[in-house]
């Protein structure tokens, strides 16, 4: 079976030392490795991986989508069709993320103010009511500086009073270093916050053709 | 709810890549896919995994 890591531009340079192979399709490369059983097992090692792996193709090459984990193939021939079939869409994909990397973001709120909120039945709701609208509003504020450096971005929908964002940037190599000093002056503005940022990683979240993006 | 507690960077890194690897990332048709039930228990694993950390991190402070 072949197990499919990522489909990139071809030609494509393979990490050294691995037995992938870069089978061509129309332009469109798919990375593969050669597994002995029909069954892929979702364990924590093989996720880690799959991620290993998805990691050196995406240093060697400027135009990667990332596979979802477990997706296998039972031929060549299989393989050929699926991409044949949603060709257009891939390339469009590709043409997105070429020299971009992918930054993850999640802004905890540390304070406890949503959750004591009193009263009655009806100030309690209201309470809670209001305090979404505020998370909601800062989430956009968050947002906003950072959407405006990267190529694109897609956001998980509903700010929480505890979690206010989640969101995925797509930023061009050259476009970084704005990035970050994006996120230095949003942590410098709002030390109650607590801003995790991780990556770079492959942009996985930019890799289907559905992608919300904004 | 009791979440006051804040996840560390770290346990933050590890869900935000399997969150990505798991439901992130290219799918085409036509492939033997993982049994639902498998994934669901490597989740279970990872929170559990990150809860005990947690709370050790909690007992040293």
């Amino acid at each position: 079976m072949l197990y499919l890591y990522a489909l990139t531009e071809h030609p494509t340079v393979l990490p050294t030392g691995t037995p992938l192979t870069a089978e061509s399709l129309d332009g469109i490369d798919a990375v593969v490795g050669v597994v002995g059983d029909d069954k892929i097992e979702p364990t924590e090692q093989a996720i880690l991986e799959h991620a290993r792996v998805v990691d050196e193709i995406t240093a060697l090459n400027d135009a990667v989508l990332p596979a979802r984990f477990g997706r296998g193939y039972a031929d060549l021939d299989s393989l050929e069709r699926a991409v044949a079939e949603r060709a257009d869409s891939l390339r469009a994909a590709l043409d997105r993320v070429r020299g971009c990397q992918e930054f993850g973001l999640r802004v905890f709120s540390n304070s406890d103010e949503a959750l004591s909120a009193g009263g009655s039945g009806r100030e309690y709701m209201l309470g809670r009511l209001e305090a979404r609208q505020r998370a909601e509003r800062l989430a956009d504020e968050l947002h906003a500086p950072l959407a405006a450096v990267a190529r694109t971005a897609t956001r998980s929908v509903g700010a929480t009073p505890h979690l206010l964002l989640s969101a995925s940037y797509l930023v061009s190599r050259d476009a970084v270093d704005d990035f970050h000093a994006a996120l230095r002056g949003l942590e410098d503005a709002h030390p109650e916050l607590t801003v995790a940022c991780t990556g770079p990683w492959p942009p996985y979240s930019f890799a289907t053709a559905e992608v919300e993006t904004e | 709810m009791s979440e006051a507690r804040l996840p560390a960077q770290h346990e933050v890194t590890l869900l935000e890549l399997v969150d990505r690897v798991l439901n992130k990332g290219v799918v085409l048709t036509g492939d033997v896919t993982l049994s639902v039930a498998g994934v669901d228990l490597v989740y279970v694993g990872l929170r559990v995994l990150i809860a005990s950390v947690a709370s050790l991190e909690e007992e040293r402070a």
